[in-house]
């Protein structure tokens, strides 16, 4: 068995182990449910990963972004990882890549509305920070962190809205696992989006989730460490 | 001399002692007989990617085979990886896995070939074509080996995914074999190495009187291209087309009908012309159906035009 299939069937297992236990009701007539999973808790979610896989993106990216043939691999490509709200990906899926080295190029999907080019974002970005946060968790050879390389970091990416004295007791809270978890997926921001009305101009909380939904997707194993490194040297 | 499917069946009856002279293209389509996806005229079979929840490798032949029966195809493109072993693993490097695929090839194991055949056989399919991407990395030797695992198999050719480069250096290998190459277009009209429109199918064409176009309708018909009237031209070195829709200008795939490709038409030329063009049924459009009742959908729209 190849990587790249080893790599599909665990992050298969994964999503669908978790689509498991979080499930709505039995799967409807005429939906592939060992293909496309079960339905998840989240409707708009699911919706979005109907839409992908209706418009054919997963018969060439992978369902889970695990790339077929010579498609793209979107879940390292720094083009997707530049993507906000669909900015960078919206346009090219209307214009396609009709001028490429591959077999065949991107096709255009100019008669999608913008809902549906919404949805398909909305997975692709789902996926990538799925798989992204598997493979940081799981990454064996990043090697000691350099807390020097990680307060640099910090202070680009993340001192902008994080001040160092509200995270010099984190490292201490946190064994290694839960203080990388906490890192690429805050559980403070974990709550599943609220649509009341008072709710709906709470733009921190939206911000925030964005924003380490991007970070998310584009650290690297050793990113991680380095931050590790430097938030230990807070304690 | 255009000689249809029907005219060599008189022929072989007649006892026609000898078939030298012609093509091997045209002694390679002698054999293909009807079987139980031979619908009103046309000869169905399956690009069996179109499974694509089924990991494609040998193990999983079995269920390959399972679905095309389920599915009521009798004729497939067979990829090589459905019957050759993948070295790839944890310590083999790509050029190790690669050298002994080679070695696989030169030195396939006896009665390999024959017993995979008869698996297809023995559930009434038959394997019309290897599909198999031929590049500069083989061998001479291992382009023999490919044609001649490919005819052991039963196929009457190989296709694959190869340029007009690639087109030029196999000329010479289907003729020695009795068997043909297919050249499968794509939409790709940048790259001038390209199969992808017709003047670049022609040019490969001409290469060998042993080359045939297998003509991928959705990809055509995506760079813009004429499909009836690419048949109607060159329908005499034409053996196969991939069937399936795309839009136009670089267009996504869409289920049969809603696209651009004109599928009822090509079925209709097919059958009324008599020509023995395969049709192979191949979709990457998106469904949320399980594949094989997806499969099933597009078989049902070709039967349905032909009826």
């Amino acid at each position: 068995m190849s990587h790249r299939q080893d790599l599909y069937l665990l992050f298969c297992g994964l999503i669908l182990g978790a689509g498991s236990a979080t499930a709505q009701a039995p799967a409807r007539p005429g939906y592939d449910i060992n293909y496309i999973g079960p339905p998840m808790a989240d409707p708009v979610m699911q919706h979005s990963k109907e839409t992908y896989v209706l418009f054919g993106c997963s018969y060439c990216h992978g369902l889970y972004l695990v790339a077929r043939g010579e498609a793209t691999d979107l879940m390292h490509s720094r083009l997707v990882g530049s993507d906000e709200n669909g900015n960078v990906i919206g346009p090219l899926l209307r214009r396609g890549i009709p001028q490429t080295a591959k077999l065949s190029p991107m096709p255009q999907f100019s008669d999608l509305s913008d809902q549906q080019i919404a949805d398909l974002v909305r997975w692709i970005h789902y996926g990538r920070q799925q798989g992204r946060y598997q493979e940081v968790m799981e990454a064996k050879d990043a090697g000691p962190g350099h807390a020097a390389a990680g307060k640099a970091y910090f202070e680009q990416k993340c001192s902008s809205c994080h001040a160092t004295a509200g995270l010099s007791s984190i490292a201490k809270k946190y064994d290694a696992a839960a203080l990388k978890a906490q890192i690429l997926k805050p559980q403070a921001l974990e709550a599943a989006p609220s649509w009341k009305v008072e709710r709906l101009h709470d733009t921190k909380t939206t911000a925030a989730r964005q924003r380490h939904g991007a970070l998310l997707e584009n650290y690297s194993a050793g990113d991680v460490a380095n931050l590790m490194a430097y938030l230990e040297s807070l304690k | 001399m255009i000689l249809t499917r029907r005219d060599f069946g008189k022929l072989a009856l007649a006892g026609v002692p000898s078939l030298a002279g012609l093509s091997s293209i045209a002694l390679a389509q002698t054999a293909a007989k009807p079987n139980r996806s031979y619908i009103n005229g046309v000869q169905f079979g399956l690009q069996p990617f179109c499974y694509h929840d089924l990991a494609m490798n040998r193990e999983n032949r079995p269920i390959l085979i399972q679905r095309l029966v389920q599915n009521g195809l009798g004729m497939v493109e067979l990829h090589a990886v459905w019957y050759e072993p993948n070295f790839v693993g944890p310590g083999v490097s790509a050029e190790e896995a690669r050298e002994k695929l080679r070695n696989w090839r030169l030195n396939p194991p006896a009665g390999y070939f024959g017993g995979i055949k008869k698996e297809f056989d023995d559930n009434g399919i038959t394997i019309c074509t290897v599909y198999v991407n031929i590049s500069d990395s083989y061998t001479d030797a291992e382009i023999d080996a490919t044609f001649e695992g490919a005819k052991a198999l039963g196929a009457k050719g190989i296709v694959g995914s190869y340029g007009l480069a690639v087109a030029h250096r196999l000329s010479a290998f289907p003729g020695k074999h009795g068997m043909y190459a297919s050249l499968h277009n794509h939409d790709n009209l940048s790259d001038p190495d390209a199969f992808s429109n017709e003047a670049s199918i022609v040019k490969g064409l001409a290469y060998s009187p042993d080359f045939t176009a297998t003509l991928d309708v959705r990809h055509f018909t995506a760079g813009n291209g004429d499909c009836l009237g690419f048949l109607e031209r060159h329908h005499e070195r034409v053996s196969a087309v991939h069937l399936g829709d795309r839009r136009k200008n670089n267009g996504r795939s869409t289920p049969f009908g809603e696209g651009d490709a004109p599928i009822i038409e090509i079925l209709r030329l097919i059958r009324d012309n008599q020509w023995p063009i395969t049709a192979l049924l191949e979709f990457e459009h998106g469904t949320l159906r399980p594949a094989v009742d997806e499969v099933q959908l597009m078989f049902d729209y070709c039967k349905r035009a032909l009826a």
